[in-house]
């Protein structure tokens, strides 16, 4: 096949006798089909069109508008609507469904900025200053508009590293539900789980405050240094560790807290493209409590929860389809 | 000791969830040629395509909430594109009925399969981005030129060969030989998809 008459037939300037020429060899056999469509789709997603942006843009933006004023109408129909019939039911009502809607208008103004990592995934985040931070799974780190304002302050909820932007101006503030981290410019690891009641903050390098909540400060760590906080007993206890264990996570470790095997699974097969089938119903109930670290091989995964938990496994490689594995 | 990479969580991102017109006009202005060339390789209707295109970041500006990550914008883009390409196209079909198996019924087929066949998940279309730019990168000089005069800037081959002080004859051999070769270095990339798409 003279290769020029499928690349005129890319640009779309190939003649009616070319085009014959063309799909005769399309037809010839699948594969020539599926040369054509691996080029095809290259040709495609690398194509540019020259149009005025600006133009593009300004007539986007016209047409957004028109969107959002049909959409606040209906809404407005739909708010109209609920109205009648809730004068039907009794005013002091509709006085409070009115009143409570002004709230979670404001709410929308008053802008704030939510990552949260979700199940069995890390999210890095990196913040307008320029800080980066790793969020464990399913942690949640939060911060206003004020931010970029020079008013360093995140609200973390579960486990994250933080690498810190040095500004000595502006301090860094961690606000965790029971205990803030005030910081110069350092990394620290902070564990703040709410369903766990404590909060642990590890310092790799530089220097953190612990605060409590009304802004005092309780000690302040040097590297090395690990500070628990319980609740429940209200102590506070420094102690010296090994910070490669207390910020390995972020090197792919995956901390599962009492998750079902079954959702585990689920997990298993998405980060390895294999397929796994619990036979024993019992099982995928069962829950976890552990770390695993996701970039090993698969056998060495399944060997951990075979030593931690009831579970058996079976290996079945299978040609042209993932692999399956049998979980008893 | 942390790295920013391409999944980091950019302060922009999250203006752009939070419906900042600066940043989504940014996107905008990066996208609208790509999706609007992307749309136009298979409806050949230059209007319909920047129509559908604005349709595109329309759905994409209503529905920013439900965007995870960055890439996660233009898996986003690429698939309403998509998906209003290929209704288009089911429209067209109709409406020309009476052409079976003529040429015009062979190209909406063809048309039809490929399109169809593109897989935007957010994970293999960001992968297959980054193998597309780098196989170009990793392409010979001059083939690469080409290429990039041809499909970037949009050049004819003559104005390619005047430019390059080279034949017309050469510029056609340097495209022929650029396709083999991207198409070689991503075979394995692009058949998988099939394979995928086949499975569902």
């Amino acid at each position: 096949m003279n290769f020029d008459i499928i690349i005129k037939y890319l640009n779309g300037t190939s003649s009616s006798e070319e085009k014959q020429q063309f799909f005769a060899w399309i037809e010839e056999n699948p594969e020539n089909k599926n040369e054509f469509l691996e080029l095809k789709k290259i040709w495609a997603l690398t194509e540019k069109t020259d149009e005025d942006e600006s133009t593009a843009l300004a007539l986007f933006h016209n047409s957004a508008k028109k969107h959002n004023n049909k959409s606040l109408l209906f809404k407005a129909l739909k708010q109209a609507a609920i109205y009648i019939l809730l004068i039907g039911i009794g005013g002091i009502l509709s006085w409070f469904v009115l009143s409570s809607d002004k709230v979670s208008e404001n709410e929308i103004y008053a802008s704030n900025y939510t990552v949260t990592a979700p199940q069995g995934q890390m999210t890095n985040v990196e913040l307008p200053d320029g800080t980066l931070v790793m969020l464990n799974s399913r942690s949640t780190i939060s911060y206003d508009n004020d931010f970029s304002h020079g008013k360093r302050e995140v609200t973390l909820n579960g486990e994250a590293f933080f690498d810190v932007q040095k500004d000595q101006e502006h301090p860094f503030i961690v606000k965790s539900p029971l205990l803030d981290i005030k910081v110069y410019g350092t990394s620290f690891n902070i564990e703040a789980y709410p369903e766990d009641n404590s909060i642990s903050a590890t310092l790799v390098d530089g220097s953190i405050s612990v605060l409590n909540k009304d802004g005092l400060e309780l000690t302040k760590l040097v590297p090395g240094e690990k500070a628990r906080y319980t609740a429940t007993d209200n102590k506070l206890i420094v102690s010296e560790v090994n910070t490669d264990m207390f910020v390995s996570w972020k090197k792919g470790l995956i901390t599962f807290r009492n998750e079902k095997l079954e959702d585990i699974a689920k997990k298993i097969e998405r980060w390895y493209n294999v397929e796994i089938v619990i036979r024993n119903k019992q099982l995928g109930k069962e829950l976890y409590f552990g770390t695993i670290l996701k970039n090993k091989p698969i056998d060495q995964i399944l060997e951990v929860f075979k030593l931690t938990t009831s579970l058996k496994y079976e290996i079945v490689p299978r040609a042209n389809e993932p692999t399956l594995i049998y979980w008893d | 000791m942390l790295k920013k990479n391409s999944d980091t969580i950019s302060p922009e991102f999250l203006l752009f969830k939070a419906g900042n017109e600066k940043v989504f006009d940014k996107i905008f202005r990066i996208n609208y040629n790509k999706v609007t060339g992307f749309c136009n390789q298979f409806i050949f209707d230059l209007d319909k395509s920047k129509s559908i295109t604005q349709e595109a970041f329309l759905k994409l500006w209503l529905n920013r909430d439900k965007v995870q990550t960055e890439n996660g914008i233009y898996s986003f883009l690429y698939t309403a594109a998509k998906t209003e390409c290929l209704n288009y196209l089911r429209h067209k079909k109709i409406e020309k009925k009476y052409l079976q198996k003529s040429i015009e019924e062979k190209e909406y087929l063809l048309t039809h399969d490929i399109i169809k066949s593109f897989n935007f998940d957010e994970i293999h279309f960001t992968e297959l981005e980054k193998a597309i730019q780098k196989a170009i990168e990793e392409l010979p000089d001059r083939c690469r030129e080409v290429f990039l005069k041809s499909r970037s800037e949009g050049k004819k081959n003559r104005e390619i060969a005047e430019e390059l002080g080279i034949a017309v004859k050469s510029v056609e051999t340097n495209m022929t030989r650029a396709l083999k070769i991207l198409r070689k270095r991503l075979a394995e990339f692009l058949t998988v998809l099939i394979v995928l798409i086949l499975g569902f």
